[in-house]
Order: structure tokens, then C-alpha cells, then sequence
């Protein structure tokens, strides 16, 4: 493993020491030869948010791959789910934020009702990684995760609307509801046996599903039955927040929504009357709004704006209120809104070092003291435009 | 544009010099000629110099170009005499190395003599300040004396709150009436009226874009007349007429909507129902329905920090601040 080291060594070499706890740890490993692994200063080995701190920032920690596929069949960014494909290995950086939030989750009380929390910030600066670095908290203290990768991917590009069965005015969107049962069955699938549904649901005058049955049957009933896929999921949701309000309950229940705007701006979906769907009109966004108002406790609900999927917002936009709107903004309030910026030096150091270490940056410059000057200014330290500039390196 | 055929281009030929007695070869170019009867040198790479023979002899020598006028400027002239009205640039009288234009390759903006693009554009040389000072001495005798108690602009605002501005124009043409000049522009600040809060917001609605805030003043231009005492009149009688309409209440501004407000209000909004919804199911405030508890709750300091700043989120907009204090704000609530 002779080649891993020189690559060390040139690491050694050029780069600056803001880490100066791990460095003297690094030039150990260096001379001593036996770790198959280099021992990385961008790196953390604590792979538990719950006990991640201050200390852990701007590391790295890797998802151990048990807790990967499970809990992200959706949720995650393209190209970062691109990443680690390539990678083979999924790594999330420590950040304040997502800290932040982990830190009030630890504190809050669950007698009380849901606390909101929103992650702002400009474009590609990691609000859903963010929320997934989150979500994974929760995942790891057992919580039942109802997480909603995109939720403009609800109001726009719709194939099929249907007219719901429950309520004539309103529209079903089976295909949409399916996919997501289907990814939710599979986050919580050691769950859902334990869960047990609390009234009795009638679907079509053959089918029920009775009081008592595990909620894993409800999910297979809405997967199985597409055309009542969005009532399932409507009532999955009813269930779920009346069941951890209850004071016996065993379980929590963290909402994480990503792209929340979505929920109070305007749809493109057209009626065949060519008359635009309000949005109170789609099933799927009437429950989740409902999943959004705080009458609910013993869980918390995490979400996050998003420009990039909205729809007839400018492209600067990405204030809570610019975004959210005036009905969103109160529909959410009170919320804690909890700014995600770009990286700082020290994380900007980590990615750097983290592309390095994965033999991602080819170029020969990008390894000299001017081509990392040359990365930070040019990406202004935007976690996703870094991404992006080294893809090409 | 090549023809076919391989031409070449005319040189001198000595044989002219015997032809055409006012023909001399020119130093360094040998595909142009001196003509000595008009001083100047033509191009003959299309042909003997033909042409010029209705040049001889027929037309008046033209003489020298004389040296410029900036050669004999003395430093401390009397510019406004060089310039006394709006004149195109000249490059013989402007005594400044100006260049303009777009530098070829190698080379520099072209200089000022024969250069079009400073003809072309307008200068101001006829306006420097010894100019204006001249025009102002000028129009002195025309003008009354500026009343010396009022030297401050605080003063002039206390005893002259309505300002009135009209533009005279003179001309010289056909006629001197210039139809600009009935314009009557009248300014006030809405500080100096009595108004109150309803008046104020009632007056704002009705001017609309008249009014700036940044500096408080209602600004009534009136032109719609054809003659400057109408105008005045007309301007007058509007400012009289928004005054006291907007300190009548009718009966229909009973229906004025949320959308409607100004400014936004928390107290019965949705977002003083959240709260009070909210606090009052987490049993902050102990048991007990009504009037009181609602009180008691609105009384708590978290509460009144928790309405600024919704308050500051709405009215101002939002930036990173007043979203960072709506976070601090809801973070006391709920004991974070």
C-alpha cells in the first residue's frame, strides 16, 4: 500500500493546518505503516449524530451502509446519491445547522406540541443534506421517519388525476402516492409491524382495513389497490399523528418535508377543463398540510425551502417569507427558521481534502496551495457548485 | 475585389513630368503626384493623371492652412469668449489633447483633428463656471433680493411650507410662448398638515405615487390647463380638497380587508392565534379558560418579543436580521 502513502505525503505537504488536533495523529500514521486506512483529519469515526458535537465540525462521518439503504430511497440530491455510487461510501459532513437542530430535537419535550424547524439558505448550500443528516438522527432513536423527498414533485408533472373516491371535489395522484408508499414501507418497515391502526378504514365496499391490523397492512393495501393509494396515505398520515399524541405511545414521529413552499404556492397541474388544480384540491397536499399544523405531539417536523423545484418564484428568492408566501407563512408560524450557509474555511478545507482522499480531483493543479484558492473562489465556497467544478477536474 | 486578369497599379512615370507641366513626383510614395496648380497630392494608381486636366489652371490656388488658434492661447483667457453659446466642437479652438474613438489594433484612440465622434456628441463648453457666473451677473438685475432672515432651509420650510416651482423658458424662433411653461409643480410635507392617523392613511391611498417617502413630501403637478394661473389655482384647489376628504369617514372604508392595511397589525392575526393556540395547549399559563389567561399570556415578555419580531418580519420584508431575531424570539418561547 506503498501508493496510498505517497499520495499522504503529498497531502502532507501541501495543505494547511487548520486541523491541528488531527495533525500530529496524521505524521504518526505516516511513519508507523500499519493502518490499512489512512487516518484522515477530515474525518470522524463517531457515525452516531447523537453523540456528534462541536468537536465533529466540518468531519466527515460515513453512514454505515445498514442504515443506508433503508432510510434514503428517497430523499437524497441526485448527484449526491451519484456520489456515492461512485464513492462507494456515503459521508456526510458535520455542519452547524443540522447540529443545531439535533441539539433542540435532544432538548425538546414531547408532551408538547410539534416543533417546527426550517432550513433557509441560497441555492445549493445543503438544506436537504441538511435535513437527511437530521432525519438520520432520528432514524437512529427509532423514530417512525415520514419523509417527503420533494414535495413540488406533488404539484407539477402529474400524469394521472383522478378524482378522489373519499371526496368528489378533490383529485387523487395514484402514481405518486404509490412511490412514496412504497419508499416508506421500506424506511420503516421494522416499524410498521409494531404500529397498530386505530379505526377502521373502508376503501371500496369489498375492502376494509379493520381496527387493530399493523399499519404494515394499510401500507401494502395503498401499494397493492392503486387507485385508493392517496386515501391510504391520507390516513396513514391521520394515524400516525393521532397515535404518538397519545401519552402511551411508543414511538415518535418526525415529518421531514422537503420543499415546503411547495404546499402554499401554486400548482401546474391542469384539469382537463385546462383550468388550473388549487392546490386544496390535490389529497395528497390537503393531508400533509394537515400533518403541518403543530395540533400534534410527540414528534417534531423538520423541513426545508427550496427554489429550485418552485414553481412562478424568482430565481434570487430564498428568504422563509419570500418563499413560504403570506398564507405559508402563517400556516408555519411559529417555526424556528435555522440558516444553512455556505461552507466556511474549515468545512471547505474537509470537501477538499474528502475530494482529494477519494482520488476525485485528477488535475495536477488542483493539488497546489492555488488551485484550492483557485476552487474556493470560484465556487464561492457553495457546497454544490464545488461539486460540480470538481466534477470536472 | 480582384478581377481576373493581373493588374498592376500605376506608378509615377517621367514621361508626365514632360506632359503635364504642373506635375512633381511625390517623396516616398510613387503612386501619387503633386499637383502644383492646387497644392495638393492625388492618388494615380488607376491611371495617368488625365483627369486633373480640367484642374489646369482653373481653380484658385488654395492657401495655406493656417496654425491653429490653440498655438497663440494665452493660459489666463477668457474662455467664455472661445465658447459664448452651445457651438459643435471645434479643434483648432479647444486647447485640450482630446482623444476619441476606437483604438485599432496597435494603436490609440485617433486625435482630435477631423475626428467626427467629438463632433458628433454634445459638449458643455460653453457652461464652465466662469460662464455661469457671467450668466448669473447677468440675470441679476432681473431678480429681487433673497430675503437674509431666511438662511437656513429649517427656516424656509417653517415659514414657507408649500413650495411652488414654474420653469420659464426663453427661445428664439417664431414665437415666444412655449407650452412647458404652464407647468406648475406644487411640494408640501405631510409633517406641516393636521392629520391623523386615519387622515394620514387616507391621504397616502389617495396620492398614491405622488407622495416619496424617504423624505415626506407630497409632490402635486398640475398641467392639465392651458395657462400657468389655472394650473396654480387647479393645484391649490386639489391639495385643499384631499385635506378634508381625507379626514371624512364614509361608510364604505368600514370594509377595508387585511389585504387593504398598510401596516400589518399583529393583534388578531393568525399568527397572535398560534401562538395563543399554542401556549395555551402546552398549559404554560396552568388551568383556566378566558379573558384572563389569554392577558396573563400576553403579558409574558417572550410573547410581546415573539409579536416585534413578527412584526419587523412582516412590515420590513425579510432579511437575514429580523429572521434571526424572529428565531431568538421563538426559541424563548418554547425554552430552548
Amino acid at each position: 500500500m506503498k501508493y496510498l502513502f505517497t499520495i499522504n505525503l503529498n497531502l502532507v505537504c501541501h495543505v494547511r493546518t487548520l486541523h491541528t488536533s488531527g495533525w500530529g495523529q496524521q505524521q504518526e500514521a505516516v511513519a508507523v505503516e500499519s493502518e490499512p486506512e489512512p487516518f484522515s483529519v477530515f474525518r470522524t469515526q463517531e457515525t452516531d449524530p447523537a453523540c456528534q458535537s462541536e468537536k465533529h465540525l466540518g468531519q466527515f462521518y460515513t453512514l454505515p451502509s445498514a442504515h443506508f439503504r433503508p432510510l434514503f430511497p428517497h430523499g437524497l440530491p441526485y448527484r449526491y446519491q451519484q456520489q456515492v455510487k461512485t464513492f462507494n461510501e456515503a459521508c456526510f459532513m458535520v455542519r452547524p445547522p443540522a447540529l443545531e437542530v439535533i441539539s433542540y430535537l435532544k432538548k425538546a419535550d414531547y408532551s408538547k406540541p410539534a416543533l417546527r424547524y426550517l432550513f433557509y439558505g441560497v441555492k445549493g448550500s445543503g438544506k436537504t443534506m441538511s435535513l437527511c443528516h437530521a432525519v438520520h438522527f432520528c432514524y437512529t432513536q427509532g423514530w417512525v421517519v415520514l419523509h417527503i423527498p420533494d414535495a413540488h414533485l406533488w404539484v407539477k408533472n402529474c400524469k394521472e388525476l383522478l378524482p378522489s373516491s373519499y371526496n368528489s371535489a378533490r383529485f387523487d395522484q395514484p402514481l405518486q402516492a404509490t412511490t412514496w408508499l412504497r419508499n416508506f414501507r421500506t424506511t420503516n418497515e421494522h416499524l410498521l409491524s409494531q404500529i397498530k391502526t386505530k379505526r377502521r378504514y373502508v376503501w371500496t365496499k369489498r375492502e376494509s382495513t379493520d381496527e387493530g391490523r399493523p399499519l404494515g397492512e394499510l401500507v401494502n393495501q395503498g401499494i397493492s389497490r392503486v387507485k385508493s393509494s392517496s386515501d391510504v396515505v391520507g390516513a396513514l398520515m391521520k394515524d400516525l399523528r393521532l397515535q404518538s399524541s397519545q401519552p402511551g405511545a411508543d414511538f415518535r414521529l418526525v415529518v421531514a418535508v422537503d420543499g415546503v413552499n411547495a404546499l402554499w404556492g401554486r400548482s401546474t397541474i391542469k384539469k382537463e377543463n385546462k383550468s388550473a388544480v388549487d392546490l386544496e384540491e390535490l389529497t395528497l397536499i390537503h393531508n400533509l398540510k394537515k400533518l403541518m399544523k403543530n395540533d400534534w405531539t410527540g414528534g417534531a417536523i423538520i423541513t426545508t425551502l427550496s427554489q429550485t423545484g418552485s414553481l412562478y418564484t424568482p430565481k434570487s428568492a430564498y428568504l422563509p417569507q419570500e418563499l413560504l408566501g403570506e398564507t405559508g407563512f402563517d400556516s408555519m408560524d411559529p417555526f424556528i427558521p435555522v440558516s444553512v450557509p455556505n461552507y466556511s474555511e474549515k468545512e471547505f478545507e474537509s470537501a477538499y481534502l474528502y475530494y482529494l482522499d477519494r482520488k476525485w480531483l485528477q488535475h495536477p493543479q488542483s493539488r497546489t496551495e492555488d488551485g484550492k484558492k483557485e476552487l474556493s473562489f470560484l465556487s464561492s465556497k457553495n457546497p454544490s457548485m464545488l461539486d460540480r467544478i470538481c466534477g470536472f477536474l | 475585389m480582384e478581377s481576373t486578369a493581373k493588374k498592376r497599379r500605376c506608378s509615377f512615370n517621367k514621361d508626365w513630368e514632360t506632359t503635364y507641366h504642373w506635375v512633381k513626383p511625390v517623396q516616398g510614395d510613387s503612386q501619387r503626384v503633386f499637383c502644383e496648380v492646387c497644392q495638393s497630392s492625388f492618388s494615380v494608381s488607376h491611371g495617368a493623371p488625365e483627369r486633373s486636366g480640367r484642374e489646369f489652371g482653373s481653380r484658385k490656388p488654395r492657401r495655406e492652412e493656417g496654425e491653429p488658434r490653440t498655438e497663440k492661447m494665452p493660459l489666463d483667457q477668457d474662455w467664455t469668449a472661445v465658447y459664448p453659446a452651445a457651438t459643435p466642437f471645434r479643434a483648432g479652438s479647444v486647447p485640450l489633447p482630446v482623444r476619441m474613438g476606437y483604438p485599432m489594433k496597435g494603436g490609440v484612440p485617433p486625435e482630435k483633428k477631423g475626428n467626427l465622434e467629438l463632433i458628433k456628441i454634445p459638449n458643455f463648453l460653453h457652461l464652465t463656471p466662469a460662464a455661469i457666473k457671467k450668466h448669473c451677473e447677468a440675470l441679476k438685475p432681473f431678480c429681487t433680493e433673497w430675503p437674509s432672515a431666511l438662511d437656513t432651509d429649517a427656516k424656509c420650510d417653517e415659514h414657507f411650507p408649500i413650495k411652488v416651482e414654474c420653469t420659464d423658458y426663453v427661445s428664439s424662433g417664431l414665437s415666444v410662448r412655449n407650452p412647458s411653461a404652464r407647468i406648475v409643480q406644487l411640494k408640501v410635507k405631510l409633517s406641516i398638515l393636521n392629520l391623523d392617523d386615519h387622515a394620514r392613511k387616507k391621504m397616502l391611498k389617495l396620492v398614491g405615487e405622488r407622495y416619496c417617502k424617504d423624505t415626506d413630501v407630497l409632490t402635486i403637478t398640475t398641467d392639465s390647463c392651458p395657462l400657468r394661473q389655472q394650473n396654480y389655482d387647479y393645484a391649490q384647489y386639489l391639495l385643499t380638497v384631499l385635506y378634508h376628504e381625507s379626514w371624512k369617514t364614509e361608510a364604505w372604508e368600514a370594509e377595508k380587508t387585511v389585504a387593504d392595511m398598510e401596516e400589518y397589525s399583529w393583534e388578531g392575526s393568525p399568527s397572535q392565534k398560534n401562538i395563543m393556540d399554542m401556549l395555551l395547549r402546552m398549559k404554560v399559563a396552568g388551568e383556566g379558560e378566558g379573558e384572563e389567561v389569554q392577558e396573563q399570556l400576553l403579558a409574558r415578555s417572550e410573547v410581546q418579543e415573539y409579536k416585534d419580531s413578527v412584526t419587523r418580519l412582516k412590515n420590513e420584508g425579510d432579511n437575514e436580521s429580523s429572521v434571526l431575531q424572529y428565531k431568538e424570539a421563538v426559541k424563548k418561547v418554547f425554552n430552548l
